[in-house]
């Protein structure tokens, strides 16, 4: 982490990765994971600093058994990922689309996490900006591929449902999460927060809500100037400008960097006490590369098979498409932010776990949303931010509360529990939710 | 008569200091002493002397005692220190007068009107005899019965118009209350306060105020979900779909209001604290409650009892009441019925207000709030999936919106932590608006009676 100077706001997400791996190796096997570290670092011995930030990344030469057992095998999770071709294998042979739909499900988890780790290790070698970008792009892959399918077949509303439903989930169910189990473990203080960047994001989120509920309202006074075709131009110039923030967003966050440089060192320190790992990257430049293409190719297949098998498990499993794409795919697809976060809050860190769960809702929000709908643009895909009313209103109040419980910049389990009792208000109403606009498929 | 008041005064703050009733529940049960107080200083005192010099002579020795010593009044004691000390009671005999009417002539105006004002001495004296109770059992179950009694004349005056299936009336009666506590108490309580100490901002406590906030946009979500849900016309199967969603959702903030309870009794110490000190200083009287423990219970259940019968004919009569003024139903749910309803934490939020404490009115506009909207409403809809009653959180578009943009601005101005007396003209304005709106609203939702 030290060597990598990535922003602060964003390192939350690499380090939760680390920390995720330094979790996973300290709780599972460790022999396996022993050996591949120990060759790596021989091959760095000579460059082990115990002075920190290193400026030059020495790259470690993996064979390719070798870079495949650190990226494959140091990680318990992976123990899923056979689940990926047994759900295609399932899709070829049985006709239960519930059961494709679910192994899809379990063999895409551990990817998530492994993409997260093979961008991570590219931003060691890209510098902080391109690093930054890197994390800020990549942090939601999952979501995102899964909706650039979905729009490929049309399925529109499936697309907007799922980006809806990743924004919820981070909001609420994460963040309370972290809150709560913060809270029980420091249960005699309240834990504090940095107030300003968290009023910053909270003015971000209202700012997409913004974007995307007046095209809904257009819609429902029935006041466009041309019926139909107003509010798909309006979302498209909105999209537009959603990105522009989204890009000044980030430059704001890199520059400000050196600002909040004195906690990062403060991170860093506890970093040296804690981890006795070395501080180079484990796999080479390009090796990191090839692994993100790989991993991207992987994640892109199986998530065509996912968005095939969503109308037959609706069907197959009595529920609602709307409840399966608001609220079981976003809890999948941010399991591994959600341990990570949850993780940062028992540790104190409860910066970070904000950084995980308020920047994930803000890179769907401000960043996936808008994406889809200019790729969906250039696809001739008619995707709008017309979100519907029931939706838009619920991510407005959502928002609202949000935005009021981190007004204060402290938190404690009560506050916990109350965003994760908004979240079973939030998906029970998903639950009996029958969406009219239905996409023809 | 000054020994009197600090009798009195000093009676209420030890009972209060050794009953150890969480800090913002504290506000409810304080009040309902200090109005006593207050209305002793106000008005004739001397039939009061002999009933207080008696409970006193029999108190005695019990001077700065921890215990509490029950004291063993007579019936008519009992009855006198109840009923015939506080000037408000001489309101009690329109109950009876209601009931006549009510037999007599059939003008149900006039009848509603007698009832109303029978109820109003009710609820100061259910606060006064719960709060004789909480002395004896203990801070837990003192809070505990703090929050469900504080508002228990709504409830009751819901759950019979429940039972004669007018199910708008209870959604509307629920709503005005919360909407009366939040504008209405809390302004008059932020003007007069601030009238009082006109040079400088009165300031509360700003973490309780942004707790209380969460908790009431909590309520806010619970309630919009179902009507957005029925408005977009989206449920999965019309009509059960939000009802069933209704019921869960109830069960959720019934859970979360526990949950309050739990986290404000855990978090109590700091607060009482500083209460316990300030009491040193101003008492010299004994510290013990004025009626025993079975006395409370008994008058507690004769109470309610008085309450139920007067609520009774009080829902009867409003749809005549309503035929015979010209003033529609909901109007007279909404804005009416909280308001009197609510006249005895209304007196209590001002008298705290101008007396600097204003934590405490906080605690009786805000805290009474959050009772209605977290535990009223959600307990109003359970009693009536077991009574069979179709209630659910759907109080359709106008009145939802109404309560949204009032939580809103409410939480804002809370934000600060401080307030004047311009803060409280706002909010006395904000409700005349809303008043005002439901007076021209037609419910095109009635029930059917």
């Amino acid at each position: 982490m030290s060597c990598c100077k990535v922003p602060v706001l964003i390192e939350a997400q690499v380090e939760m990765v680390s920390a995720n791996e330094l979790e996973n190796k300290s709780l599972f096997r460790q022999e396996e994971d022993a050996t591949q570290t120990k060759e790596a670092s021989l091959m760095e011995q000579g460059s082990l600093s115990t002075s920190f930030p290193q400026h030059t990344p020495k790259a470690p030469k993996n064979s390719v058994l070798n870079s495949i057992k650190i990226v494959i095998f140091c990680n318990k999770l992976n123990l899923l990922l056979p689940f990926g071709p047994l759900a295609i294998l399932v899709h070829y042979m049985i006709d239960s689309k519930g059961w494709v739909f679910l192994l899809t499900l379990v063999g895409i988890t551990p990817l998530a996490e492994r993409l997260g780790y093979a961008t991570e290790q590219l931003a060691c070698y890209t510098g902080p900006t391109v690093g930054g970008l890197l994390n800020a792009t990549f942090g939601n892959v999952t979501e995102l591929i899964i909706s650039i399918f979905a729009l490929k077949n049309g399925m529109i509303r499936v697309v907007q449902l799922t980006l809806l439903g990743s924004i919820l989930s981070n909001m609420l169910l994460v963040l309370g999460c972290a809150f709560f189990c913060g809270g029980l473990v420091f249960y005699q203080k309240d834990q504090v927060f940095d107030k300003g960047i968290a009023t910053v994001n909270s003015g971000l989120l209202l700012m997409a809500v913004m974007g995307i509920l007046f095209p809904a309202v257009l819609h429902y006074t029935h006041s466009e100037v041309h019926a139909g075709s107003s509010e798909l131009a309006l979302s498209r110039f909105s999209s537009c400008i959603m990105l522009i923030a989204y890009a000044a967003y980030l430059f704001f966050q890199l520059k400000s960097q050196s600002n909040s440089y004195s906690p990062l060192d403060e991170e860093s320190n506890q970093n040296e006490e804690t981890s006795a790992e070395d501080e180079d990257p484990e796999i080479s430049k390009w090796e990191a590369i090839i692994w993100l293409s790989i991993l991207t190719a992987w994640v892109s297949l199986l998530s065509g098979y996912l968005v095939d098998a969503i109308e037959g498990a609706s069907v197959s499993w009595n529920i609602p498409i709307a409840f399966i794409s608001t609220i079981l795919l976003p809890i999948v697809g941010n399991a591994a932010e959600h341990a990570g976060a949850i993780m940062f809050a028992m540790k104190d860190k409860l910066d970070l776990s904000l950084g995980v769960a308020i920047g994930s809702s803000i890179q769907i929000s401000m960043f996936a949303v808008p994406f889809c709908v200019v790729i969906g643009w250039m696809m001739g895909q008619q995707m709008d931010l017309n979100f519907q009313l029931f939706e838009t209103a619920m991510l407005f109040i959502t928002v609202i509360v949000v935005a009021f419980f981190l007004q204060e910049g402290s938190s404690n389990y009560f506050k916990g529990l109350m965003l994760i009792l908004c979240y079973l208000i939030v998906a029970a109403s998903f639950f009996v939710h029958e969406d009219p606009h239905q996409d023809g498929i | 008569m000054r020994s009197q008041i600090y009798f009195m005064f000093s009676n209420f703050f030890k009972s209060m200091g050794w009953c150890k009733v969480p800090g913002f529940m504290q506000a409810h049960v304080e009040m309902g002493l200090v109005d006593e107080v207050e209305l002793k200083s106000l008005l004739e005192q001397e039939t009061d002397s002999p009933q207080t010099k008696a409970a006193s002579l029999m108190e005695q020795g019990s001077l700065r005692e921890h215990r509490a010593k029950a004291p063993r009044n007579s019936v008519i004691q009992s009855f006198k220190i109840v009923i015939l000390s506080n000037k408000l009671n001489l309101l009690l005999p329109f109950g009876p007068l209601a009931i006549l009417v009510h037999y007599l002539i059939d003008n149900k105006g006039w009848f509603f009107l007698l009832s109303l004002v029978g109820i109003t001495p009710l609820a100061e004296r259910l606060g006064y005899a719960t709060e004789q109770l909480a002395c004896y059992t203990g801070s837990t179950v003192g809070g505990l019965l703090n929050a469900t009694f504080g508002n228990v004349i709504e409830l009751i005056i819901s759950i019979i118009a429940l039972k004669n299936g007018m199910i708008r009336v209870v959604q509307l009666t629920l709503l005005g209350s919360i909407l009366s506590n939040l504008l209405l108490v809390l302004g008059c309580a932020f003007f007069c306060g601030g009238l009082v100490f006109s040079r400088k901002d009165q300031v509360f406590e700003k973490g309780n105020a942004v707790v209380s906030s969460g908790m009431l946009l909590l309520a806010v979500m619970g309630l919009l979900f179902p009507t957005v849900l029925h408005y977009t016309h989206s449920e999965v199967h019309a009509g059960s779909s939000e009802l069933a969603l209704s019921r869960f959702i109830s069960c959720i903030m019934l859970v979360a209001y526990a949950a309050y309870l739990f986290f404000q009794l855990k978090s109590q110490p700091s607060f009482y604290t500083e209460e316990t000190n300030q009491n040193k200083e101003m008492s010299e009287g004994d510290e013990v409650p004025e009626i025993s423990k079975w006395e409370a219970i008994v008058w507690l259940t004769i109470l309610t009892a008085w309450v139920s019968i007067l609520s009774g004919y009080l829902v009867d009569a409003i749809e005549g009441a309503s035929v015979s003024w010209k003033i529609p139903i909901s109007f007279i749910s909404v804005i009416l019925l909280p308001i009197v309803g609510n006249a005895a934490e209304h007196a209590g939020a001002i008298m705290f207000a101008m007396k600097d404490k204003l934590h405490l009115s906080l605690g009786v506009a805000i805290g009474s709030s959050i009772q209605i909207s977290m535990f009223a409403v959600p307990f109003c809809v359970v009693i009536g999936w077991m009574m069979g009653a179709q209630m659910d959180l759907n109080f359709q578009l106008f009145e939802t919106a109404t309560l949204f943009i009032t939580v809103i601005v409410v939480a804002f101005f809370l934000q600060e932590g401080t307030s004047n007396y311009f803060k409280g003209l706002m909010l006395i304005l904000c409700y005349l608006v809303v008043a005002a709106s439901f007076f021209v609203h037609e419910d095109p939702h009635q029930d059917d009676i």
